[in-house]
C-alpha cells in the first residue's frame, strides 16, 4: 500500500512553536545516506515537489495560521522555491515616477538563522547559540524549510498589539467566514489533498485558549463536511504562562483576571466545538491546571526547563506529539490514524488524555529488563490539564522509542537474577513492556508500539536536560561534559482515554460554570448568540457523562 | 477617581472639545497620506515588510489596514472605507478624502463657535439633496459592450498602468458578457480566477471554458483529449478506511478484511459504470471521456480508468461543480444510477499544462459557455495579487453598471455639478444648518482638486476654470488630466458606477456626523456606563 499521507494543519503562535519543533525534530532525524530504509515513513508528514528550476524539494504537508508581524524574519511564502525580490527590481505595473516606496527596516535574524543561510556551516551542535534570549516568535527556530503555501498571515489583527486584539472564540469564526479566508484556506487544503493517493486524515494543533480556537473549530467543521471520511485529530494546546501574569498595578492584575475568564470561555467553547467535530482531541499543556490560571509546571525526571518559556514547553509538547502519533507513522504498519480514533472514541469519548515521559531513565549499560524492575511508581505522566490518568478501566496506546532491542536482558548465560523474573521469556521490547504494562493497569485495553530510534533533540531542539543525561540520551552516573549536547533520547509516551478525562472536562465545566457571561460583551459583539453558551455547557456536561464507569470494559 | 473628573460638567465640555480636536486631526493625518493615491495619475504604494515581503497598492483600503493606523478615529474611518469595498468595490479612496474634508471644513465653522450638531444637520440635509442630484446626473445606459469598456476602463487605469488596463478591460468585460443571462442577477463567481505564475501580467487572457489547478494523477492517461464529454460528478473513487472501519481494540482481523473487501468492491463496482459509459459512447467513434470529479479517486481506481484512455481529476474545487455544468452543459452527479448521456457535459478541447510542480487543466471550445476563466499571468506572486485586485475591482465595475443600468460622469465632473446645485439649495434653506450645506458642498471639491494636484496642476485655477465652464455647459464638466483643462467626460468615456457614488455620498457624512458629535456619543457611552 502507498503512503498514507495526513495534513498538517496549525491555528494560532503557540501551536506554530510546537509545530516548529515537530517539523524542526523530524528534519534534524532525517539519515541522507542511510543504508537500510528509515523504520517511519515520512512521507506521511512531508511531501516531495520540486522549485520551478525543477530542484526537488521535500516539505512539510502543512498549513499554518498565524496574525501579521509575527514571522519577524521570515517571508511569508518562505525562501525555498523564490527569494524575496529586491525592491528595485520591481515592475510595480505603474509610472515609476508615481510609485512610492516605503521599506521597513529589515528584521535582524539571530545567529543561528544567520548560519542557516551559511553553507559553510553544517554541525549546529558545534556552535553556540542563545536561543534562550533570542526566540522571540517560533520562525526564529525554525529550521525546516516551508512550501511557499504554507504560512497564512491574517493581515487584520496584530500579533501581540493590544488594540487589535484576537482573543475571543466568535472573531475566529467570523474570521473563517470573511469570504476571502476560507476561500483561499480551503482551496489550499484542496490542493495538498488532491496530491495524496492515500489521505487518510488530518493533525490540526490549536491555540485552544484565543480566537484561534474559533477560526480552527470552523475550520474542522469545514473539513468533516467536505472530505467527510477522514480523521480529524485535533490537539487543543494552552500555554503554561500567559504575558498579562507579569503584572504589577492592581489595574494590570484586575485586567489579567478579566483575561483568565475571557480564556476559560474560550476553552468551553473550543472543546464542545472539537466534541462535535473531530474524530479525537488530545488537551495538552506543561501545567497542572490549565484553565484558569495554568498553575505549577509538571517536572519530569532528568529535565530542566522554564516553564515560561514557549520555546521550552512547546520543545516538550512535540516531543510528546511526534511520539505518539508514530504509531501510524511507521513503514511497518498497516495502522491508520482511523483505527487510532476508532479505538479511542468510542461511547463518544471524544476527548483523551496525554501523558509523557522524557527522557525515558535508561541507564547506560543496563537492561530494559532491569529499567522496569527498578522503575518506581507510573512510567510516564500526564501532560493534559486537570487530569491525573489512573490505573484502571484504561483504553490507552503507549509508544515507546529509543531502546534497542539489544539491551532488552542479558542472554541466558550470564542472565543472573534476570532470569527469575516472568518478563526474561519477553524476546522483544514490545513484547515486555506490553506484559509490564498488563501488570500495573487493571481492567485496561493497552496497546504498545515500539521504535528503534530516540527522539531527535539536536539543535535546535532546546537544551533542557540535566548533565546526566548522556549524548545518546542514557542516564549516566558522571555529568556530560560541558561541550556535548545531547543528540537523542528514549522517550515514552501514551493517549489515554478513561475516566480522568471526564473530570478533566468536569473541572473545565465547572469553572467556565462560574462565569457570567453576558458581561463578557466582546462575546456577544463578535457574534455570540446568548443561547450558545449555556449549549456549550450542556454539551460538555454530556460529554463528562460519556466517561461515567459501567461495565462496558 | 477618575469617575469624579468625568462628572464635572466643565471637565466634560473640555474633553468633548478635546476629542474633537483629535478627530479632526487624525481625519486629516490619513486624507493627507491617501491624497495622492486618488485617480489615474496618482501614486501606488509599495510596502515592503522586514522580512522583504512585497505589497503593491493603490487601494485605500487595503493601504489603511496595511499601514496598522491605530487610532479610535482611524479604525473609524477604515470600517467605512471597507464597507465601501465591500458593498461596491470601489471608491475607497474617495470615502477617505471626502471624510476628511467634511471634518476639515467643520472645523473652520466649529472654531467661529457654531455647535458641531448644527453643522450636522446641515450634512444631512445636503446628503439628501446630493442623492437627488446624483439621480438627475446619472446617465441610463444600455448594457452593451462599449458601454461596459467605459466604465471598466476608467476604473482599471486608476490600478494598473494603461496598457495593462486596457487588457484587462477587455478581458473583464468579455467575462461578464458571457456568463450574462438575460433577467437574472450575475453571478460573478462563476468568472473563475486562475493564477499561473508565469510569463507576464500583459498575458492575462480569457478562457471561454474552466481552468482548473490539479490535472490527471496517472502516468498513462491522456495529457490532450479532443471532443470530450464531461463527466462531474462529487462520488468517491477511493477506498477509504474511515473510522466506521477501523479499530483493532473492537473487531477482530476477520472483521475487519470483511469490511475491506466490501468497501473495495463497492469502490470498482462504481468505476465500472462510469467504464460501461465511456464504452457505449465513445468506442468506434473519434469521441473521448474526461471525469472531474469532486472526492478522490485512487490509484486503483485510476488505473482502471487509464487503461480506458479516460482523464480523471479529482478532488476538483466544489465551485467547479457548478461552473462546468454552466461551462459544458451536463449536470453534476451525485450518484452514478442510470448515469446516462445527457448527463454529460461537451468540450472540444481538454488539455493538460504543466509548470513545475502545479498542473492546470483546460476545457476549451465550450459550445455556449456560461461560466469562464480569467487566466491571470505574472511573473511573481505579488503581481499575481495586483492583478487579481484589479480584476475584482474590474469585474465589480462591471457589475456595478449592469445592474445600476446607468453610469456617472466621472472625472470630477459629478462634485462639480453637485457643488453648483448645492450651493444654490444653500440659499433656500432658512437656519444656520444652511452653513452645513456650504461645508458640504465645499467638501465635495476635494475630488476634482486632488485629481487635478496629482496631475500637477494647481487646484484653486483648476476649480475655478471648472466651475466657468460648468456655468456655461449643458452637459457636466470634469477635468482632463493631461492638459488641465475641463472637458466633457461623458464624451472622453469617463464614467464611475452609480452605486459608489451613491455609497460614497451615505457613508461619508454619517461617518463624519458621529465624529463630529463625539462629545454627544461620549455623553450617550457614560450615560449607559452610569446606567
Ligand atoms: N481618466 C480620468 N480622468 C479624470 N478623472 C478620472 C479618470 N479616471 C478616473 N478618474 C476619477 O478618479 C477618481 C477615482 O480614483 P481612484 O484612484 O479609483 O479612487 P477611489 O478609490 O476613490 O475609487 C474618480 O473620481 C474618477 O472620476
Ligand atoms: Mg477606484
Amino acid at each position: 500500500m502507498g503512503t498514507r499521507e495526513i495534513l498538517s494543519l496549525q491555528f494560532g503562535h503557540y501551536s506554530n512553536f510546537i509545530g516548529t519543533h515537530w517539523w524542526n525534530t523530524q528534519e534534524t532525524s532525517f539519515e541522507y545516506n542511510a543504508t537500510s530504509p528509515a523504520e517511519i515513513n515520512h512521507d506521511i508528514l512531508f511531501r516531495e515537489g520540486s522549485t520551478r528550476s525543477g530542484q526537488v524539494t521535500f516539505t512539510p504537508r502543512l498549513l499554518l495560521v498565524d496574525l501579521k508581524g509575527s514571522l519577524r524574519t521570515l517571508p511569508e511564502r518562505g525562501t525555498l522555491y523564490e527569494s524575496p525580490p529586491k525592491s528595485s527590481e520591481i515592475d510595480t505595473n505603474w509610472k515609476p515616477s508615481a510609485t512610492e516606496t516605503k521599506i521597513n527596516e529589515p528584521e535582524q535574524k539571530n545567529v543561528f538563522q544567520e548560519d542557516l543561510e551559511n553553507s559553510q556551516i553544517t554541525d549546529f551542535s558545534k556552535r553556540c547559540y542563545n536561543l534562550e534570549s533570542d526566540v522571540e516568535v517560533w520562525s526564529d527556530f525554525l529550521y525546516t524549510r516551508f512550501h511557499p503555501r504554507t504560512v497564512n498571515i491574517i493581515k487584520e489583527y496584530e500579533h501581540e498589539n493590544k488594540d487589535s486584539q484576537f482573543d475571543v472564540f466568535p472573531l475566529g469564526t467570523a474570521m473563517w467566514r470573511s469570504e476571502q479566508f476560507e476561500e483561499d484556506f480551503s482551496d489550499k487544503i484542496r490542493n495538498y489533498i488532491e496530491e495524496c493517493d492515500n489521505f487518510q486524515g488530518f493533525h490540526i494543533t490549536l491555540d485552544a485558549s484565543n480566537a484561534f480556537a474559533g477560526l480552527a473549530s470552523s475550520c474542522i467543521e469545514y473539513v468533516r463536511d467536505e472530505y467527510e471520511r477522514k480523521s480529524v485529530l485535533a490537539f487543543p494546546v494552552i500555554p503554561s504562562s500567559y504575558s498579562d501574569y507579569a503584572y504589577v498595578t492592581d489595574e494590570e492584575k484586575h485586567q489579567s483576571l478579566i483575561k483568565d475568564s475571557i480564556r476559560v470561555l474560550n476553552l468551553a467553547l473550543c472543546f464542545n466545538s472539537l466534541n462535535e467535530h473531530s474524530s479525537l482531541f488530545l488537551p495538552l499543556c506543561t501545567s497542572y491546571n490549565g484553565w484558569r490560571q495554568p498553575g505549577p509546571m509538571r517536572n519530569f525526571y532528568h529535565l530542566v526547563y522554564n516553564y515560561q518559556l514557549p520555546y521550552h514547553t512547546s520543545a516538550i509538547l512535540a516531543s510528546a506529539l511526534d511520539t505518539i502519533t508514530l504509531k501510524y507513522r511507521l513503514r511497518s504498519t498497516d495502522f491508520h490514524l482511523s483505527d487510532l480514533c476508532a479505538d479511542l472514541n468510542i461511547f463518544g469519548r471524544k476527548a483523551a488524555a496525554t501523558s509523557l515521559c522524557l527522557p525515558f531513565s535508561f541507564n547506560k549499560g543496563s537492561d530494559f529488563i532491569d529499567c522496569l524492575d527498578n522503575w518506581d511508581g507510573p512510567l510516564s505522566q500526564s501532560i493534559s490539564p486537570n487530569c491525573i490518568i489512573g490505573t484502571d478501566k484504561l483504553m490507552q496506546t503507549f509508544t515507546l522509542r529509543g531502546i534497542p532491542e539489544d539491551r532488552l536482558k542479558r542472554p541466558l548465560q550470564n542472565a543472573g537474577k534476570q532470569k527469575d523474573m516472568p518478563a526474561y521469556r519477553c524476546n522483544s521490547v514490545n513484547e515486555m513492556l506490553s506484559l509490564y504494562l498488563s501488570c500495573n493497569y487493571f481492567i485496561s485495553a493497552t496497546n504498545v508500539t515500539t521504535v528503534t530510534k530516540g527522539l531527535s533533540v539536536k539543535t535546535p531542539y532546546p537544551s533542557i536536560f540535566d548533565p546526566f543525561v548522556g549524548t545518546d540520551g542514557n542516564i549516566n552516573n558522571t555529568p556530560r561534559p560541558e561541550h556535548l549536547k545531547v543528540e537523542s533520547v528514549p522517550t515514552l509516551a501514551g493517549i489515554h482515554s478513561g475516566a480522568c478525562v471526564g473530570d478533566m472536562i468536569e473541572s473545565l465545566h465547572t469553572e467556565a460554570n462560574k462565569i457570567k457571561v453576558p458581561r463578557f460583551h466582546q462575546f456577544v459583539n463578535a457574534g455570540l448568540e446568548s443561547d450558545e453558551f449555556s449549549e456549550c455547557l450542556h454539551k460538555l456536561f454530556d460529554l463528562r457523562e460519556c466517561y461515567v464507569e459501567s461495565d462496558y470494559i | 477617581m477618575a469617575a469624579i473628573s468625568l462628572l464635572n460638567p466643565k471637565a466634560e465640555v473640555a474633553r468633548a472639545a478635546q476629542a474633537l480636536a483629535v478627530n479632526i486631526s487624525a481625519a486629516k493625518g490619513i486624507q493627507d497620506v491617501m491624497k495622492s493615491n486618488l485617480g489615474p495619475k496618482g501614486t501606488v504604494k509599495m510596502l515592503v515588510s522586514g522580512a522583504g515581503d512585497i505589497k503593491i497598492t493603490k487601494d485605500g483600503n487595503v493601504l489603511l489596514h496595511e499601514m496598522q493606523i491605530q487610532h479610535p478615529t482611524a479604525s473609524l474611518i477604515a470600517r467605512a472605507s471597507t464597507a465601501q469595498d465591500d458593498m461596491t468595490g470601489d471608491g475607497t479612496t474617495s470615502t477617505v478624502l471626502v471624510i476628511g474634508e467634511l471634518l476639515k471644513q467643520a472645523d473652520i465653522y466649529v472654531a467661529e463657535g457654531l455647535h458641531p450638531r448644527v453643522i450636522t444637520e446641515g450634512f444631512d440635509k445636503a446628503r439628501v439633496k446630493t442623492l437627488e442630484i446624483l439621480d438627475k446626473i446619472k446617465i441610463p445606459i444600455e448594457i452593451n459592450r462599449q458601454n461596459l469598456l467605459d466604465v471598466a476602463r476608467t476604473s482599471l487605469r486608476t490600478k494598473v498602468h494603461e496598457r495593462l488596463a486596457d487588457v484587462l478591460t477587455d478581458v473583464c468585460v468579455d467575462a461578464v458578457l458571457a456568463i450574462r443571462q438575460e433577467g437574472k442577477p450575475v453571478d460573478l463567481h462563476m468568472v473563475e480566477l486562475m493564477e499561473m505564475q508565469h510569463k507576464t501580467a500583459t498575458d492575462t487572457q480569457l478562457i471561454k471554458g474552466l481552468v482548473l489547478d490539479h490535472g490527471s494523477r496517472h502516468p498513462d492517461m491522456p495529457k490532450r483529449l479532443t471532443n470530450a464529454y464531461i463527466l462531474t460528478c462529487n462520488i468517491s473513487m477511493e477506498y477509504e478506511k474511515s473510522e466506521v472501519n477501523s479499530g483493532f481494540f473492537y473487531k477482530t482481523a476477520e472483521e475487519r478484511e470483511k469490511l475491506v473487501a466490501a468497501e473495495r468492491q463497492f469502490i470498482e463496482d462504481r468505476v465500472k459504470k462510469v467504464v460501461a459509459l465511456k464504452k457505449k459512447l465513445c468506442d468506434g467513434t473519434d469521441k473521448s471521456f474526461v471525469v472531474i470529479n469532486q472526492k478522490g479517486i485512487d490509484p486503483m481506481s485510476l488505473d482502471m480508468l487509464a487503461k480506458e484512455g479516460i482523464m480523471a481529476l479529482r478532488r476538483a474545487k466544489r465551485r467547479n461543480m457548478e461552473r462546468l455544468a454552466l461551462a459544458c452543459g451536463g449536470v453534476a452527479m451525485n450518484h452514478l444510477d442510470d448515469l446516462h448521456e445527457s448527463h454529460l457535459g461537451f468540450a472540444g478541447l481538454v488539455y493538460e499544462h504543466v509548470l513545475g510542480e502545479n498542473k492546470y487543466t483546460f476545457v476549451e471550445e465550450c459550445k455556449v459557455p456560461q461560466s469562464v476563466t480569467i487566466l491571470m499571468k505574472g511573473p511573481n506572486k505579488h503581481t499575481l495579487t495586483q492583478i487579481k485586485d484589479a480584476v475584482r475591482d474590474g469585474l465589480r465595475a462591471i457589475n456595478n453598471a449592469v445592474e445600476d443600468k446607468a453610469l456617472t460622469p466621472g472625472a470630477g465632473a459629478f462634485e462639480v455639478t453637485a457643488y453648483k446645485e448645492l450651493m444654490a439649495f444653500k440659499d433656500t434653506v432658512k437656519g444656520k444648518s444652511r452653513l452645513g450645506i456650504a461645508a458640504y458642498a465645499e467638501a465635495l471639491l476635494v475630488i476634482p482638486k486632488v485629481l487635478a494636484t496629482n496631475s500637477g496642476f494647481d487646484a484653486q485655477d483648476t476649480i475655478v476654470k471648472l466651475q466657468e465652464e460648468s456655468r456655461l455647459s449643458p452637459e457636466p464638466v470634469g477635468l482632463d488630466l493631461t492638459s488641465g483643462e475641463p472637458i466633457i467626460p461623458k464624451d472622453a468615456g469617463i464614467f464611475d458606477n452609480y452605486v459608489v457614488k451613491k455609497q460614497i455620498i451615505n457613508s461619508c457624512s454619517v461617518i463624519a456626523s458621529n465624529l463630529l458629535l463625539v462629545d454627544e456619543i461620549m455623553r450617550a457611552g457614560m450615560s449607559s456606563l452610569k446606567g
